[in-house]
């Protein structure tokens, strides 16, 4: 379990990439198939007559869900659109840049062809702008600011501290620090966002799948659009 | 000890023209990581540095070092620093051997007592292991205590000196430490390396004789004129890093066409050194320019930093079998929820029937 | 010892290797252009020491390549051996101060109308008046 790493030598770094990851992985694994098990196994009787089939109907609403409902549409066009390009500017981030792929190569076996670093710095620098106007239009605007709860605002946190100190480190843009301590905390911040992510909104990575299912399952035995 | 001469009257008694003089003031202020436009100043300096004495204690060190600095470049340029700082004790370099060296030594540190440079490299051995490594029957720790007490300041020459090197990688087992573990009251000016570029160890000498002064120092006690940059900022493999181009093993065609060798471990961007600019063997090549990753042999610990070969990024995340586990405790934890739940449900539709 | 023999070996000749441009002279030429152009102006030299720049390999070659021969070589034996060059380019200079083991200890490229060490230096003059005077005087006027 401690192969390479020193416990008498071990600096902020070597402790983030080593016990502090190790340790998050193992919550991170344990959370989500804790809450995963727990939602699949959760059932509701069946009680009315079934008027169309399930299954296609769950598999279909796992993708008409990936677009708003026609009558809803106008009223959350920015959130949508900007919703997608953040999700993608932060897939394209934690996918295709080099020191990221080889990250999951070492826990996968396998890697994958890579981006330019100057295309990552354009998708992080407009994903993190992305973030920050949707953080000002949840707090200023009032329905938001009404119903947005603890979790949102933590999750949100949590989702941009990783761009945030993966700039820094990736700029060398340190404030004083020593490059190797913002190297350090940003893989702190992997380590909170993998702590907090079973807990928290963050989850919905994972339950939207089972959830689109169930919901539309539901709603295709009963014979209504889902 | 011929200590109260300036450097510009040792030049002089060894027939150097001014012509020469200025050459040498030119070669020791490009040593120094300073611009030609400070090669007066730097002369000026010089001219009227008194010429320091210097002591080197070897310890628990490999002589890499020491072999490192008389290999390196100018017999000329080098050689006179030497020749300009009076290097009283090397019991590798020197001729004379046994007590007569150590009294001479002794003399030295007398007579310039609170003026000597002390230079130190290899670890030491501590607590019940302090004898493990002694010179005349005297453990390095009581000889570095010693010679510390009346040195102007110290240079730990080296990883092993600066911060512990080979002798401290696990399990250490001498109990080993760096100079700056043991000494907390002197100037220590740490050039680590395994070894040290050469050039670097003249240059922060040029610049003790030159200024009088210790250079500038970065958080752990390194010259900032050599190890203010790490190796990935200056290696000229860069762009390929940039665009993308990396070498996948040790003789595909990526290593062939000199791509980036972040994927064969290369440790360049948490690793500060001189390497990428000055070069070694006379500026002939280095590590990475051969084909090879950086090890990241000037920074603390770097033996115990996992293996040369291993990415970077490719962090410590624990192994399948823990995963393994984590999973079926996860998946216990889910079952029992699940049937708390479900228990929850089927008392609420009883009391709802009821 | 079996592994060893399993280890494919190739020789290379002392061939070009196809030149992968990484990049370093192309600015050093434009660097030395704005310092010629200085020096022209308002004859204020510039010194660059090309030696303490990052290089790769083959850099520093079609750097000197570039730069070419001039009219001038002088050899100077002060401290050992430096060569100064003038480049293709009259007013750039290339100083080589060279190692004991042959090999180029330091290099600078100097623009300037004549470079500083190739000068006679006032202290040594001065020396050299007194030795001169000297020596006649010994010879007996």
């Amino acid at each position: 379990m401690n192969e390479g790493l020193y416990l008498e030598g071990m600096s902020l770094l070597d402790f983030a990439r080593g016990p502090a990851l190790r340790w998050a992985v193992i919550i991170f694994v344990i959370g989500i198939v804790w809450r995963l098990t727990a939602l699949l196994l959760a059932s509701r009787k069946q009680l009315e007559p079934t008027k169309g089939s399930a299954t296609s109907g769950g598999i279909k609403t796992l993708l008409t869900r990936s677009a708003p409902a026609h009558e809803l549409e106008k009223n959350i066009v920015f959130q949508h659109y900007s919703g997608y390009a953040w999700h993608i500017g932060m897939f394209v981030v934690l996918l295709f840049f080099a020191p990221h792929m080889l990250f999951f190569k070492d826990i996968l076996g396998f890697g994958w062809p890579t981006l330019p670093n100057l295309f990552i710095t354009f998708f992080s620098v407009v994903t993190v702008g992305i973030l920050l106007v949707l953080l000002a239009r949840r707090l200023m605007n009032p329905v938001l600011r009404q119903i947005s709860t603890l979790d949102d605002y933590i999750s949100w946190l949590i989702a941009f501290l990783p761009f945030l100190t993966g700039l820094m480190a990736f700029t060398h843009i340190t404030f004083g620090m020593r490059y190797e301590t913002v190297l350090a905390l940003h893989f702190l911040s992997v380590c909170l966002l993998l702590v907090w992510f079973p807990f928290g909104k963050l989850m919905h990575a994972i339950f939207i799948w089972p959830s689109r299912y169930k919901v539309g399952a539901a709603f295709a035995r009963r014979g209504v659009r889902a | 000890m011929a200590a109260s001469k300036t450097v510009g009257d040792v030049l002089r008694a060894h027939g150097v023209s001014r012509r020469g003089f200025m050459k040498f003031c030119a070669a020791t202020a490009s040593m120094m990581a300073l611009p030609p436009s400070m090669v007066s100043a730097v002369a000026a300096a010089i001219e009227k540095a008194r010429r320091p004495s210097v002591i080197w204690l070897p310890f628990q060190e490999c002589t890499g070092c020491t072999e490192s600095l008389t290999r390196s470049h100018t017999p000329t340029v080098e050689g006179l620093i030497f020749d300009a700082i009076s290097l009283d004790y090397h019991h590798t370099l020197q001729a004379a051997a046994g007590q007569r060296a150590e009294d001479a030594m002794h003399q030295a540190m007398e007579e310039n007592y609170g003026n000597y440079l002390l230079l130190v490299d290899g670890s030491i051995p501590t607590e019940e292991y302090e004898s493990h490594s002694c010179t005349n029957g005297h453990s390095h720790l009581s000889m570095l205590k010693e010679a510390a007490a009346g040195a102007a300041a110290i240079v730990s020459v080296g990883t092993c000196a600066a911060y512990g090197g080979i002798p401290k990688a696990n399990p250490n087992p001498t109990k080993a430490r760096g100079v700056q573990d043991l000494i907390t009251d002197k100037a220590i000016i740490n050039v680590p390396g395994c070894p040290p570029v050469p050039t670097v160890i003249t240059g922060v000498l040029a610049h003790y004789l030159t200024f009088g002064t210790i250079p500038e120092l970065d958080p752990l006690g390194r010259p900032m004129a050599f190890f203010g940059q790490n190796i990935h900022d200056r290696c000229y493999r860069r762009p390929f890093y940039e665009r993308g181009q990396f070498a996948e093993t040790f003789d595909d065609e990526g290593a062939k066409k000199g791509y980036c060798l972040y994927k064969l471990g290369c440790k360049g961007p948490v690793t500060y050194n001189a390497c990428a600019t000055l070069k070694w063997n006379e500026g002939t090549s280095w590590p990475v320019q051969s084909g090879h990753g950086c090890l990241g042999c000037s920074e603390p610990d770097f033996w115990d930093k996992g293996s040369f070969y291993r990415p970077l990024s490719a962090a410590y995340w624990g192994d399948a079998k823990t995963v393994g586990i984590g999973a079926a405790a996860g998946a216990a934890a889910g079952l029992a929820a699940a049937a708390l739940a479900r228990g929850k449900q089927k008392k609420a539709q009883q009391e709802e029937k009821a | 010892m079996s592994g060893l023999s399993g280890i494919g070996v190739k020789v290379e000749s002392g061939t070009e290797r196809p030149a992968e441009v990484f990049g370093n002279a192309l600015p050093l030429l434009h660097e030395i252009r704005h310092a010629l152009a200085r020096l022209v102006e308002a004859g204020e030299p510039t010194v660059i020491d090309v030696q303490s720049i990052p290089m790769g390999p083959g850099d520093m070659q079609r750097l000197l390549d570039a730069l070419g021969e001039g009219e001038v070589r002088a050899e100077i034996e002060a401290l050992g051996k430096t060569v100064i060059r003038e480049s293709r380019y009259s007013g750039v200079w290339i100083v080589e101060h060279m190692s004991g083991s042959g090999g180029v200890a330091g290099r600078f490229v100097e623009i300037t109308w004549v470079p500083s060490l190739l000068q006679a230096q006032r202290e040594d003059v001065e020396a050299g008046l007194e030795a001169l005077v000297d020596a006649l005087a010994s010879a007996g006027n």
